[in-house]
């Protein structure tokens, strides 16, 4: 832990390298990062408002809050599988704490996350929606609780792929299957019975939930969905890291 | 462990697996499940060492003896099977020069980029860099991408960033050949400078001589255990009798 706070210039260095080489050579550069989510926000609200209506009243704007900490969470999956093995020739010829790897690859995701949700505020204000100023107080915690999630989930996906190479082509497959086990695309309310202990498991049910309560339905949200979604980011969090420091010392030899 | 030791290293074993074929795809874990066929190659056999503060050490023995593997467990790049290993104070090793430098970025900014790598901060390395960049002697190069530079040029910059790090202890393996000789001179003289100053060196190099000049002890490795260790002089002549025998049988 000293030794991670002794390598934050490693940390800074690489995020920013990440930052900027991102939309480097496009045309539009970093505005990309404004463009991406307002391109998707114009699909879901085409699709959803004029071919397939939800019956959830502005439902685009009920998914968009949703989706993109879900793409966060997601790119977490998919891309910081690799975010260790991309980076082998460091790896295997210099020593450095390895956690170091993952939090940058996390760290750089998170700021282009919140670099989305300007577009979200704008959105809701421009809709007529509008922002509960007391609720909006409260999505800097659940930001830091899907932070503590998504830096557990690299921490176990970088490592274990590194000794199973076939787990990167199937964590798209797990991505997608885990978005639709989340509530992303429906409220909660539409699951049955029988498997709300399967969804209670679920890390970013509450997560995603603290999100629209505050962003949709304008609320501050509820203590217990809070102290869920604070429980389950601790518990993945502490997986990943008794996972990854177990695996780390082989990293070099078997890259 | 002793307050005046810099390395402690006791009973450390290290073997490599060789796979014929490295598979770590499902299909080969579930189907070969313990049928991948490999070797074990003992390279240390229960080897143990001690090194002192502001000591220098110099590893000898013959290609493959395990050299670079000792320096790679020293740094904490790979871990042994079993024994222990102790270390006492910042480590930098100039092990593989000029790994994670970006050839599209300048040599300033790869300055930066590879002191961080390194555990420096922000500030550390901005009281250094001017220091850095006259060690390199690339003045008039340096905010040129390094993708320019010439093998020897990149060596100097990378050299000059991994010696000026502050470190307690420095591993060096067989990079003495960077650049032309008057800048391998200001490299040995940087050397002798850092150590005058209460740096621990370890050194692996083939000449000897550069050895002896530094070191108070050599430690000599054949066959994954340790031959001989002491005064350098007398260690490498024993040494050079015994590889003069060695091949003549
Ligand atoms: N990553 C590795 N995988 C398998 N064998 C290795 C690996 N690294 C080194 N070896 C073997 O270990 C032995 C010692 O290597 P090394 O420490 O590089 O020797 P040297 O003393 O020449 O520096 C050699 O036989 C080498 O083939
Ligand atoms: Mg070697």
């Amino acid at each position: 832990m000293k030794e991670i706070y002794a390598y934050r210039e490693m940390i800074f260095s690489l995020v920013k390298r990440d930052l900027k080489g991102r939309y480097k050579g496009s045309a539009l550069g970093f505005l990309w990062t404004f463009i991406n989510p307002l391109m998707q926000l114009c699909v879901y609200t085409l699709v959803f408002s004029q071919i397939m209506r939800a019956g959830v009243e502005d439902y685009y704007l009920f998914l968009f809050v949703a989706l993109i900490p879900w793409l966060f969470f997601s790119t977490c999956l998919t891309g910081g599988c690799v975010c260790v093995s991309s980076q082998q020739d460091l790896v295997k010829k210099i020593y450095f704490p390895r956690e170091v790897l993952p939090i940058a690859f996390v760290t750089s995701q998170f700021i282009n996350m919140i670099l989305s949700f300007v577009v979200v505020f704008c959105v809701l204000l421009i809709s007529g929606k509008g922002i509960n100023v007391l609720a909006i107080l409260c999505l800097p915690v659940i930001w830091i609780i899907e932070y503590i999630l998504g830096l557990g989930i690299t921490l176990i996906v970088s490592s274990v792929t590194i000794f199973l190479r076939d787990l990167e082509y199937v964590l798209g497959i797990i991505a997608m299957a885990w978005q639709f086990l989340t509530p992303v695309m429906y409220p909660r309310s539409l699951v049955p019975e029988k498997f709300m202990g399967l969804f209670l498991l679920n890390p970013m049910t509450p997560v995603i939930e603290a999100y629209r309560e505050i962003l949709y339905y304008k609320q501050i949200p509820e203590l217990r969905t809070l102290g869920h979604a604070v429980f389950m980011g601790v518990a993945l969090l502490a997986i990943g890291i008794v996972v990854f420091s177990k695996l780390k010392r082989d990293f070099a030899e078997e890259l | 462990m002793d307050k005046d030791m810099a390395i402690e290293v006791r009973h450390i074993t290290k073997k490599f697996k060789i796979f014929y074929d490295k598979g770590h795809t499902m299909k080969e874990l579930v189907l070969f499940k313990n049928r991948r066929k490999y070797e074990e190659r003992l390279v240390l056999d229960d080897i143990s060492f001690s090194i002192k503060k502001g000591e220098g050490v110099g590893l000898i023995g013959r290609n493959g003896c395990g050299k670079s593997t000792t320096l790679k467990l020293l740094t904490r790049i790979i871990y042994p099977n079993s024994g222990e290993i102790n270390i006492n104070g910042r480590v930098s090793s100039l092990i593989e020069l000029g790994a994670g430098f970006h050839p599209d970025m300048s040599g300033r900014e790869n300055i930066y980029i590879n002191a961080a790598i390194f555990g420096l901060t922000r500030k550390e390395i901005d009281a250094k860099v001017d220091e850095i960049i006259d060690f390199s002697e690339l003045w008039d190069y340096i905010d040129t991408p390094v993708r320019t530079y010439s093998t020897g040029m990149y060596m100097r910059l990378a050299f000059a960033v991994a010696i000026n790090v502050n470190a307690d202890i420095l591993l060096i393996d067989e990079i003495l050949a960077v650049g032309d000789a008057r800048f391998q001179e200001k490299c040995f003289n940087k050397m002798r400078e850092i150590k005058a100053r209460g740096t621990t060196i370890v050194i692996v190099s083939h000449s000897l001589e550069q050895i002896e000049a530094i070191c108070e002890k050599s430690i000599w490795i054949e066959h994954g255990k340790i031959k001989a260790e002491g005064e350098p002089k007398q260690i490498h002549k024993q040494y050079l009798e015994f590889m003069k025998n060695g091949y003549i049988e």
